[in-house]
């Protein structure tokens, strides 16, 4: 999960990287006041998990308390970049020597972390690894001793730092390598890293994305992943433990595995149909995952009239096919709506014949292969 | 032996006695896999299934000849249990657990590197070889022996594509899921280069997906170096940007890891690619 500006600069914080005075408000009252405790020129910065917000107006500096005030009003509730603005970080301006950038990421290739070190800060890194890949370094770390001194010297020393902006900038990446690994991250990334006329050090943004397999880890952001999903059929998806996501079409698809899920997709488009979503409810199922997954599409059916049938697709290889087709049952039960559900039942003998036994004479539509069931559901959405 | 494994591998079962531990170790006994001792601390002493457990993997390996480990713990301990087997110096370990901690793939990655050892997953439904052994969750049912390699990242639809072959009378010399995760033990790369030296294997099917860079890399493999036929089929074509597509590895950042840039490489590589699942094993028998 993605971590507002505020929340990255906390965890940076907690590791020793200095940040700016500042904190995060939600009322303009508040913003004028943090301005006034702060006491200086101040930035007011919209909190958004996405998007380039200072291009689109989402950060702008003010003068006075008052300033600051109008600003965060204005701000406040505003759409950027598809993001509703529900809250503001005010803090400290910064006067700037330099910009830099600094971040930790996961080389998947190499399957180890990433650092990278650039002396131009304040762009999108992805840019200047195109425009001028002179001006980054890089380096892979083993993840089983951590970044040792001297290699985050080394990297500073290729970006052309010296003297005490060399050892302090140096410090900074260890320090940002000990938040990632603290924090499971999957990104830790300070962008820009100032240098200011007095020649400190300050994180002047914050991009943190937390692994969420390592969510159990912190339960401080455990619930959170969840209320900020923002399609609320993607977020009834997750607490009921499926991965929902919403596409534009007439067939609502479901089926137990990313692959499968997404393989159906392709294989509907192929053959001129249109999936409406994708819902993978993963592998292991249980009665009431089904259940819940199943429901979700109906639900999502009987509110979405461009819905003209369900198909469901389930292989099941340790997946019990009593628990697979009573889910299935239960939730056409509970839900209550016309749309039609193609079904086709696959997988370990005999789990797959079980599974056709039960739901045979329910209302579901059964096809014994995935060619048979694609077919299917593409002539009924066309009728 | 195809690779890894056959039906004289004696095998380990690392939380054999847990949910998925237990009831998995039952379908592979049932395959005829060799399971000779499973692990779970703090049983130690017990049977399951007739299957000895012991409280660590040094104890089994000291009373067993151990040529493989299936890893079933729940994620929180996966690192430890797949250091454990390492540390015992087995030779190959299948981690089926899925929700692993990134963190944790790339330290069990370190720590294999180096080592005399290979392994495949996390989120693996493992491998199976025909008629032969099977660790994991691949069902004996959707295969048949043959001389065709399936190397997939999916764990559903390897079971499916098995079973698209083996029902038009393609059979399979070995079926492995990689795993679905960003970061797993070993690449399709990894998994080719020791398909081409392997006698049994006529021909490969790859099921690759959306996501990271490991079909590109294959491609270039097989163009480069790798003599057999191949038949590709890439999951996602009609995934959107941005969105992570159930597995943590699979999802579209900026211009990497669509859909397009693997069907061009494997194109560009000579291999054919399916654009539908049963269009598959028409496509091999074309160059098979």
């Amino acid at each position: 999960m993605r971590l507002y500006e505020y929340e990255g600069k906390e965890i940076f914080k907690k590791g020793g990287i200095p940040v700016p005075q500042g904190s995060v408000v939600k009322a303009a009252e508040e913003a004028r006041r943090t301005a006034s405790e702060i006491g200086k020129e101040v930035a007011v910065k919209a909190q958004i998990l996405g998007g380039r917000r200072g291009k689109a107006g989402g950060i702008k500096f003010a003068r006075t308390p008052d300033e600051a005030g109008k600003i965060a009003q204005g701000i406040l509730g505003m759409e950027l970049e598809g993001y509703k603005v529900n809250s503001l970080l005010v803090e400290e301006k910064l006067n700037i020597a330099n910009e830099l950038y600094m971040g930790i990421t996961v080389d998947g290739e190499n399957g180890a972390p990433v650092a990278m070190v650039s002396a131009e800060g304040g762009v999108e890194i992805e840019e200047v690894a195109k425009r001028n890949p002179e001006k980054i370094a890089s380096g892979l770390i083993n993840p089983l001793y951590g970044i040792r001194t001297y290699e985050a010297i080394n990297l500073v020393r290729q970006i052309g730092l010296t003297e005490r902006t060399l050892t302090s900038a140096s410090r900074v990446l260890c320090q940002l390598y000990q938040v990632f690994v603290l924090n499971d991250a999957r990104i830790a990334e300070i962008n820009p890293l100032i240098i200011t006329n007095e020649g400190n050090m300050v994180a002047a943004d914050s991009r943190c994305e937390i692994d969420d397999n390592s969510l159990f880890k912190h339960p401080e952001y455990k619930d959170l992943r969840i209320q900020r999903i923002e399609n609320p059929w993607e977020r009834e998806g997750a607490e009921g433990g499926v991965n929902y996501v919403d596409l534009e079409g007439n067939i609502a698809v479901m089926a137990n595995g990313a692959g499968l899920t997404m393989s159906l997709l392709d294989t509907i488009k192929a053959n001129g149909g249109s999936p409406a979503c994708f819902l993978d409810t993963g592998g292991g199922l249980s009665r009431e995952r089904m259940k819940n997954g199943v429901g979700l599409l109906l639900r999502k059916a009987r509110a979405d009239q461009r819905i003209k049938v369900v198909l469901l697709m389930v292989r099941m290889m340790i997946s019990p096919p009593d628990a697979v087709a009573e889910g299935i049952m239960e939730a056409i039960e509970e839900v209550q709506v016309k749309t039609p559900v193609v079904a086709v039942m696959r997988g370990r003998t005999p789990y797959q014949e079980r599974a056709r036994e039960l739901l045979e004479n329910s209302a579901v539509i059964l096809c014994p292969g995935v060619e048979e069931g694609i077919r299917e559901a593409i002539k009924i959405a066309k009728e | 032996m195809a690779i890894f494994v056959d039906k004289d591998t004696n095998v380990l079962v690392q939380g054999i006695t847990g949910k998925f531990g237990a009831l998995q170790t039952k379908l592979m006994l049932d395959c005829g896999t060799k399971i000779v001792a499973g692990v779970t601390p703090g049983k130690g002493g017990q049977t399951q299934f007739d299957v000895p457990v012991y409280d660590s993997v040094q104890q089994a390996v000291n009373k067993h000849r151990v040529d493989a480990s299936v890893i079933y713990v729940p994620a929180p301990f996966v690192q430890d249990a797949a250091f454990e087997a390492m540390d015992a110096e087995i030779k190959f370990t299948v981690i089926i657990t899925d929700w692993v901690p990134l963190h944790s793939e790339m330290k069990i990655k370190a720590y294999a590197k180096g080592r005399d050892t290979r392994y495949i997953g996390p989120n693996t439904p493992g491998i199976m070889v025909p008629a032969q052994t099977s660790l994991g969750m691949i069902s004996p049912s959707a295969v048949m022996p043959g001389s065709v390699a399936v190397i997939s990242r999916s764990g559903t639809l390897t079971d499916e594509v098995a079973s698209q072959l083996s029902e038009q009378g393609i059979g399979q010399s070995v079926v492995i899921g990689l795993g679905g995760d960003p970061i797993i033990g070993s690449r399709m790369i990894d998994i080719l280069k020791l398909l081409k030296e392997d006698g049994q294997t006529k021909g490969v099917v790859i099921v690759g997906e959306i996501g990271g860079t490991m079909e590109e890399e294959a491609a270039q493999y097989i163009e480069a170096q790798f003599n057999k036929p191949v038949v590709a089929f890439v999951a996602g074509r009609t995934a959107p940007r941005g969105k992570v597509m159930g597995h943590a590895g699979a999802i579209i950042m900026g211009e990497r890891g669509t859909a397009e840039s693997k069907i061009n490489a494997f194109e560009s590589a000579g291999v054919s690619v399916a654009k539908t699942l049963w269009e598959i094993p028409s496509l091999l028998r074309k160059v098979v």
